[in-house]
């Protein structure tokens, strides 16, 4: 009887978690439209900090990954296809890989990395601070000014990284491509031009901005989460990595079902 | 003198189950200076929560510029809060914020005022306060003293009518003590709008502020003392 006790209260836990989550959502979509004139010069301000550092930040990086996997999936393609007589597929190779699912997955596993525990311990410190509390008590909605612009900040920088990340993984397999001679520069960009059309540039923006929104949410509503001791900064940080990857990943793995099977 | 605050019949039973407060009624008025004693645990905490609108009362009523908090909506709450310095919780600086960005908070989020001027307010307002250090650092390795005066100058940014200030002198030497309620009266001025209330667990600190009203927490009540 314990056990199943121990596994409702957990589900339930979950569920009233996830609907947190969405609750999140909800209200940095909604924010910007209903409260338009009411704070918006500091919302702003925070928006563009969250996109400066989650964003801009991680080009360096980003651009590192995205090059050798480019590389990589170019190098493993042209190790077999030449063999069956399709060098001129590793294009729509790499296109498949790295714009299908590479792109957005990598983009958002380095923003879980860099900046959602940057956002869940900055706001479980300032929950515990009582930080928060003091935003209130100047007339300022915490959730508007601190949680919204991280939201929203996340999900643009996302949605940038994986374009970015995609166009330099296609640099970097079409630099393995060209300089290795076995397939020319024409036959490498004709095959990726090929493999790009509409549904998997408009799945990369659904990908993207999506992982964004619920990457900004899961790890707010973690930090938030944090109450009594700063013992628990590093709880609930470690729980919104967790959370956020399983997000991701069950998301993919949802989307690329509906348009791809 | 127009009332600003006023407690009609407030209990709250306390977690222990012992009644914090019962039936408690109090009325303050613009241009006064009030001054509310009462040992730490006393719920004077939570009579300030109240009047901030952060908390309510198990039962009771709880006016704060003539309207009942418990019935006003989040915005119009935090509209009420912008006529008030709230200086409780420990007067919290916002850790990501530069001192000066702490203090010109308020007048970029609830007043349309330029940038620039924001800052130039803020700037004066801590000059005033007699804030010396450099407000473009990061408040949290300054002193409790240093926090205090930017917290001052960040509630009085948007001129309030009402200012509460919760244990200010906590921690604080004499001088100290004396330069930051010196702040707090020179606001008030003695205007008859403006409303001061200061709570220490030290009757002491009372003569810091020459209040015209001495309060304390006695029992389940508010007694005036004299």
């Amino acid at each position: 009887m314990e056990i199943f006790r121990h596994i409702g209260a957990l589900a339930l836990g979950r569920v009233h978690d996830a609907a947190g989550v969405w609750r999140i959502i909800g209200g940095a979509v909604a924010s910007p439209l209903v409260k338009f004139r009411k704070g918006r010069r500091v919302f702003w301000d925070v928006l563009l900090r969250q996109v400066y550092f989650t964003g801009l930040e991680a080009v360096p990086i980003i651009s590192w990954i995205a090059l050798i996997l480019g590389f990589i999936v170019v190098a493993q393609a042209l190790s077999i296809l030449p063999k069956l007589g399709g060098a001129s597929l590793v294009g729509e190779i790499l296109v498949w890989v790295v714009v299908r699912e590479a792109g957005p997955v990598f983009a958002a596993v380095i923003v879980i990395a860099r900046s959602g525990t940057a956002i869940a311990a900055e706001l479980g410190s300032m929950k515990i601070n009582n930080e928060l509390t003091a935003l209130e008590l100047m007339g300022i909605d915490p959730v508007y000014y601190l949680v919204v612009p991280r939201v929203l900040g996340t999900a643009v920088s996302v949605f940038v990284l994986t374009f970015y990340f995609e166009a330099v993984s296609i640099l970097g397999g079409f630099l393995l491509a060209g300089f290795g001679g076995s397939v020319t520069f024409y036959a490498y960009s004709s095959s990726i031009l090929d493999a790009m059309g509409l549904v998997e540039a408009s799945v990369s923006i659904l990908k993207s901005v999506l992982f964004g929104l619920i990457i900004g949410a899961v790890c707010s509503y973690q930090g938030l989460q944090a109450e009594r001791s700063i013992t628990q900064i590093p709880q609930k940080t470690t729980r919104a990595v967790i959370r956020s990857l399983t997000s991701v990943f069950f998301l993919d793995a949802v989307i690329t079902s509906i348009f791809y099977m | 003198m127009s009332t600003l605050i006023e407690l009609r019949d407030v209990s709250e039973r306390g977690e222990d189950g012992r009644m914090v407060f019962d039936g408690v009624s109090l009325e303050l008025r613009g241009g006064e200076r009030v001054f509310l004693t009462a040992p730490p645990g006393s719920g004077k905490g939570l009579l300030l929560r109240w009047m901030a609108g952060i908390s309510m009362p198990e039962k009771g009523t709880v006016c704060v510029f003539g309207k009942d908090t418990a019935r006003l909506s989040a915005g119009v709450l935090n509209a009420m809060r912008c006529r008030m310095g709230l200086l409780v919780l420990n007067n919290v600086l916002i850790s990501n914020l530069k001192v000066i960005e702490n203090c010109a908070l308020p007048l970029l989020y609830h007043t349309e005022m330029p940038y620039k001027e924001a800052m130039e307010k803020a700037g004066g307002l801590l000059s005033r306060s007699g804030f010396t250090g450099d407000p473009w650092e990061l408040p949290g390795p300054l002193p409790m003293y240093v926090k205090k005066q930017v917290a001052i100058a960040r509630a009085l940014a948007l001129d309030p009518e009402v200012v509460i200030c919760e244990n200010m002198g906590e921690g604080l030497t004499e001088a100290d003590k004396e330069h930051l309620f010196g702040l707090l009266l020179g606001w008030h001025g003695g205007a008859p709008s403006r409303l001061l209330l200061a709570t220490s667990a030290e009757a002491a600190d009372a003569a810091l502020i020459n209040p015209g009203r001495r309060l304390r927490i006695a029992g389940a009540g508010i007694a005036e003392a004299h």
